[in-house]
This record gives C-alpha cells, sequence and structure tokens, in this order.
C-alpha cells in the first residue's frame, strides 16, 4: 500500500467537475475577487457528458410568438416535469440567466446561428420533447468545452486535472474541505475551501446495458455519483433520486441523437412498420421523452420489436443535416452507421431502449443534491449544479444555472472570514482507507462487483420496481456491503475504478430507498410502480427529500411543489 | 476494438492520452496505447486532437453486429 505525503491547497472556491456546469461555475466565481480552483476527474478540455460534442440547446427567444415567451415556457416545464422541477428555482437559475448564457456561448466563439449554412445570423430552431414549439437551438458545439476551458484558464482559475474527490470535511457543521487523489500520479490532496459547488454529472453504469458492455453508454461513464455519495456522506439532502432515466438508442451503441432525430422528422415505427408513438401521446414523435421511452417498451413488449427509426421521407438536404449534425453530438455514431450499413437514402435505423441510469426525470429539472435559489443545499458551504443538482441539467440549465450557482458561491465565500480546520485524523483515516484496495492480494476485481450491482438494480428497479421487488434489492445490496469494503486493485486506474464502483453502490441504495416512499407512478417508466400505477398529484406531486439520518440509515421527506393551474 | 492507435503514423504528441475522458489511452514510451478497450466510451475526443490522422475507430461484433 501506499501512503503519499497530504498535500494541502487552499481555495476560496473550489469547484468538483470541470463539466459543463462546473466550468460555468468557475468563469463566473472567477468575475469576483475569489480564488478557484476546478477539480476534474479527468481533463477540463474534453471531460463530462459533452466530452465529444453537443449539437442542441433549449431556448425560448421571445421572439412574438404565443410559444416563444417566458411564460409559454414555464408553463411548458409545469406540464412536462410536474412533480420535480421547482418553477421558482428555474426561474431563478435558468430563465434570470438565459440572455447573458447564449452571449457567453458566442462570445468564446462557437456560433448558435444556423449549421447547415455558413455565416448564417439565424437560429435553426427544432422541436421535440414536448414542447410547444422549436425550443431546440441545432447547432455545431463540436468545440464548446475546450473553448469554455480556454475562458476558464483565462479567466485565471487553477485546475487540478486527473484528481478523483474522495470525501467531504465538515466543521461544526459547516464545510471544511475535502480530500482527492490523483489517477496517475497517486499523490494525495487535501483542499481547504470555504464553498464548494458540486457539478459531477449522474450515476452511469449503475445499470445493464444492451450489449453487456457497463461502458457502452448514452451519458458519461465516467459519471459515477462520486459526490452524490460523498455529499450524502457528509449530510447533505439530495432529492428527485428516485427517477431511472433512459432514452431510444441506435441498436448496438448508446448515443445521444434522440433530438437530432425527431427534431429532423424522423418516425419512430415498429416491425409491423407501423407509426406508434401517437398511440401513447397525441404529440406522437415530439411527445415527452418519458412517454416515448414507455411506447417503446410496450410495443416491445407486446411482440411487435424491433423497432425503427424511420428517416425515408427526409429531404435529401435534411438527411444530409441529421446525419452530420449526429456525428456533433457523438464524433462516432456517423462512422457506426456507416459500420451497419445504413445508408443516407431509405434509412430505417434499428433503435432500442437505452440502458438505465440514475438522472433527471426531464430535460427541465435535475437529480441529486437540492438546491434552493441559490444553488446552496442544506449544508452551509455546499453548493451545487448541473446534472448533479436536483433542479438543474441539460446543456441549457448547466450553462446558464452554472453561472448562477458560481456567482452564488463566491459570493457566500466572501462573507467566510477564514477557513474552517479540518480534522487531520480523519483525513489520514481517509487516505488510509483511500489507497487501501491497492495493498490487498484478494478481493474483488471492481468489474466483478460492478456486475453484480447491476443485476441487482437491473432486476429490482430497472425500471420497474414495487415495494417487494426494492426491499429485495437492498438486502441484497446491503449483503454486499463486505465485498465493496475488499474491493482490489493493482495500479491507480484500478483504484479509480473501485472508488467509482463503490459509489455507484451507495448511490444505488438511495435511489431505491427514495423509490420506495414515492407509492405512485411519475415519469412512466423512469418511477414505474408496478404497485401504484397511478400519478396521484394529491400526495406525491413534490419532491422526495432523502439525507443520511443520525443513525446513518436513510431518512426522507416530502416537500410538495406548486403549480399553476 | 473501439478507438484504435496506429503505432506506425502516432509521433507521440500524447494528445489522445491527455484529453481522455475515461483514462483508457496512456502513453508508452513514445507511442499511445489504448490500454483499456473494453472501457472506451467512443466519443473521438482522441480523434478530434490527433492530428496524425493516428485514430480509427472500429467497433466489436458485440455492438455492430447486433
Amino acid at each position: 500500500m501506499i501512503t503519499p505525503e497530504i498535500i494541502e491547497i487552499k481555495t476560496d472556491v473550489a469547484v468538483i467537475g470541470g463539466g459543463t456546469a462546473g466550468l460555468n461555475c468557475a468563469m463566473a466565481a472567477a468575475e469576483s475577487d475569489c480564488d478557484v480552483l476546478v477539480v476534474e476527474k479527468a481533463n477540463i478540455v474534453r471531460s463530462g457528458a459533452i466530452a465529444g460534442g453537443i449539437d442542441h440547446f433549449m431556448a425560448y427567444m421571445e421572439n412574438g410568438e404565443d410559444w416563444d415567451s417566458r411564460e409559454a415556457y414555464l408553463g411548458y416545464v409545469a406540464r412536462v416535469a410536474k412533480g420535480a422541477s421547482n418553477l421558482k428555482i428555474h426561474e431563478k437559475v435558468y430563465c434570470d440567466e438565459l440572455p447573458a448564457a447564449i452571449e457567453r456561448i458566442e462570445s468564446l466563439g462557437i456560433s448558435l446561428r444556423d449549421p447547415r449554412y455558413p455565416n448564417s445570423q439565424d437560429f435553426f430552431r427544432t422541436q421535440s420533447m414536448g414542447q410547444p414549439g422549436p425550443y431546440w437551438i441545432n447547432f455545431d458545439g463540436k468545440k464548446l468545452k475546450p473553448r469554455m476551458a480556454r475562458e476558464v484558464n483565462r479567466r485565471g482559475c487553477r485546475v487540478l486535472n486527473r484528481v478523483q474527490v474522495t470525501n467531504i470535511f465538515l466543521h461544526d457543521g459547516e464545510l471544511a474541505g475535502f480530500t482527492g487523489f490523483d489517477i496517475r500520479t497517486g499523490d494525495f490532496y487535501l483542499i481547504h475551501a470555504k464553498t464548494i459547488i458540486i457539478s459531477t454529472g449522474n450515476t452511469n453504469r449503475m445499470f445493464r446495458t444492451q450489449n453487456g458492455n457497463p461502458f457502452n453508454l448514452w451519458y458519461c461513464p465516467a459519471n459515477t455519483g462520486d459526490l452524490h455519495r460523498a455529499a450524502y456522506d457528509a449530510g447533505v439532502e439530495l432529492a428527485n433520486m428516485e427517477y431511472v432515466r433512459m432514452t431510444i438508442v441506435t441498436k448496438g451503441f448508446s448515443t445521444p441523437g434522440f433530438n437530432a432525430f425527431f427534431g429532423m422528422g424522423c418516425k419512430l415505427v415498429n416491425s409491423l412498420g407501423e407509426s406508434f408513438t401517437k398511440n401513447y401521446h397525441p404529440m406522437g414523435d415530439k411527445a415527452p421523452r418519458n412517454v416515448m421511452v414507455w411506447g417503446a417498451l410496450q410495443e416491445i413488449k407486446e411482440g411487435r420489436g424491433p423497432i425503427y427509426m424511420d428517416a425515408r421521407h427526409l429531404s435529401t438536404e435534411d438527411l444530409d443535416h441529421l446525419f452530420k449534425t449526429l456525428g456533433t453530438d457523438k464524433d462516432t455514431l456517423p462512422d457506426y452507421l456507416a459500420a451497419k450499413g445504413y445508408l443516407k437514402d431509405g434509412a430505417m435505423i434499428e433503435m432500442t431502449v437505452s440502458e438505465p441510469m440514475q438522472a433527471r426525470p426531464s430535460e427541465l429539472c435535475g437529480a441529486g443534491i437540492k438546491i434552493d435559489e441559490n444553488c446552496a443545499s442544506n449544508v452551509p458551504g455546499i453548493y451545487a449544479a448541473g446534472d448533479a443538482a436536483d433542479q438543474m441539467g441539460c446543456l441549457h440549465m448547466c450553462t446558464a444555472g452554472g453561472f448562477a450557482a458560481g456567482k452564488a458561491a463566491a459570493a457566500y465565500a466572501g462573507t467566510v472570514t477564514k477557513h474552517h480546520p479540518v480534522d487531520m485524523t480523519a483525513v489520514r483515516d481517509e487516505r488510509e482507507r483511500v489507497f487501501k484496495p491497492l495493498g490487498r492480494n484478494s478481493g474483488l476485481h471492481y468489474s466483478e462487483f460492478e456486475n453484480v450491482v447491476r443485476i441487482i438494480t437491473s432486476d429490482h428497479f430497472g425500471p420497474i420496481k414495487t415495494e417487494l421487488s426494492l426491499n429485495a434489492a437492498l438486502e441484497k445490496l446491503d449483503g454486499i456491503d463486505g465485498e465493496r469494503n475488499n474491493l482490489r486493485a493493482t495500479n491507480l486506474h484500478e483504484l479509480m475504478r473501485c472508488h467509482e464502483s463503490s459509489n455507484i453502490h451507495q448511490v444505488a441504495k438511495i435511489m431505491a430507498h427514495a423509490a420506495l416512499v414515492r407509492k405512485e407512478s411519475r415519469f412512466a417508466p423512469y418511477h414505474y410502480r408496478a404497485d401504484y400505477l397511478e400519478t396521484d398529484d394529491d400526495n406525491y406531486c413534490g419532491l422526495i427529500g432523502i439525507s443520511k439520518g443520525a443513525d446513518g440509515q436513510a431518512q426522507t421527506r416530502f416537500e410538495p411543489l406548486e403549480y399553476p393551474i | 476494438m473501439p478507438a484504435v492507435i496506429s503505432q506506425t503514423k502516432c509521433t507521440g504528441c500524447g494528445l489522445c492520452d491527455l484529453f481522455c475522458p475515461i483514462d483508457v489511452i496512456h502513453m508508452e514510451g513514445d507511442v499511445a496505447i489504448m490500454r483499456y478497450p473494453d472501457e472506451c466510451w467512443h466519443c473521438g475526443a482522441c480523434r478530434l486532437h490527433c492530428s496524425k490522422g493516428a485514430v480509427t475507430f472500429e467497433f466489436p461484433a458485440s455492438m455492430a453486429g447486433i
């Protein structure tokens, strides 16, 4: 086992997770007098959900059409994210920040204008996911992540790449610091911070995938709930954790592309060649994502699978653009489609339902650290942004809301006169815990342990669940605690994976606990209780808050949410 | 195999290793190696940053074959 010295760093604001939300946090915090440090498990140039590119940004643009106003947009949020999105927070972290967010992206040299025509000044807007009008701005965001990284550096933020954060430390109930290790050198860090912003995305690799490879995922497989788990252990309350998110993906390769396909007018058909989505929602192929997934699952279950993406009716120009923008969103998807032999003309692309994951039930909220209108958690000094927060997610909210969180956290840091002390005995114990898998000669390899977790979650709540299935899942997940505490690593890469697997396992338990409490179905199939089939707005229109009680057990509470009728 | 790095075209600049979000590409001596092929996300970051055209993608039967 290695016992490196403890490298101590002091900062005012630390951003944990340098994806879209985190980099926008850092840009905002850097506008104050604060020292800003970004700690990222990979490299901020290409990390997180949009590492390889992105092609859609949701926005209303006040262009005079009824559907294009803030009011109409909020009506849309209330309709499709009812019970999960807090409208007051949404207005503060997204609506109030939207014009500046659009300006900021373009100031980085990334055009949001029509990607089909060079030098166009028009926006190319498409509609899907239950939107009342074309809220998606389709653009070429292939270089968005590196440009944001450059801007963070230009604004003087310090960056620690390749550091996995392992735990958070409090002093008298307030944030004091956190620890992490370099996944290549093994250096061990203690970061003293006045405030942290957690922006580490959602939790992946938790459920079985369509082809058995746990890394073949729609979302980023490096996002493994590391800070959901650490925050929970530190007493931070989480919300929207019961939701199991899924989408429609190409058969054999789980990637983004949903917006591109349906925004460009493709139709989902069953193996009889019938368009079926209207049977499940009046908006058909432009219905909310969860309804599309529900419909696809029913078609497959009832024997009308496989399902296909029918693009045969698209014009040559639209087909060309569809395949181009699919590659903007997922760089290698066009290579895959070519390898599969799909031609641009007359394409009927076989699709399927993706792997489940821990994430928000809608593009209009998040799932994770429960935040207030200032992006603050219940623990003083701990803030959250992006997919890791319960009220943010997707590019538009990560950009706008990340900036809001950065401003709020920096303002808070300005009120903290000095850093709180960190208990060094606890830090040395943490160092021992972190590096222990490297010293073991026996114990499970992370991949074997993770597979066991995936079998349990997939069988018991991936996504359909009942009280019995959830309790059985918890019993099984608790039953492998011993294996989790005895994982073995032969190098630092495997050590990182051990901690990721351990976090996935513990977040799975949090999900199951939260799902037990919500005795209704909502956003089916994302929370589909076979023992409570209906949506029960009288009792469950709101958030299940979940936190770690003094006895170490999960405790929950219900917070109602109100929507205009 | 997912990302395949040509050992003859690779000039050892290290950018694919640096920017891989999943830590699956490592430098070994003067060339980049796909050390953990089963963990590749196929995001394409390595190819986007390779000025030598050394990175290509091959999809295994478990993906393209099903």
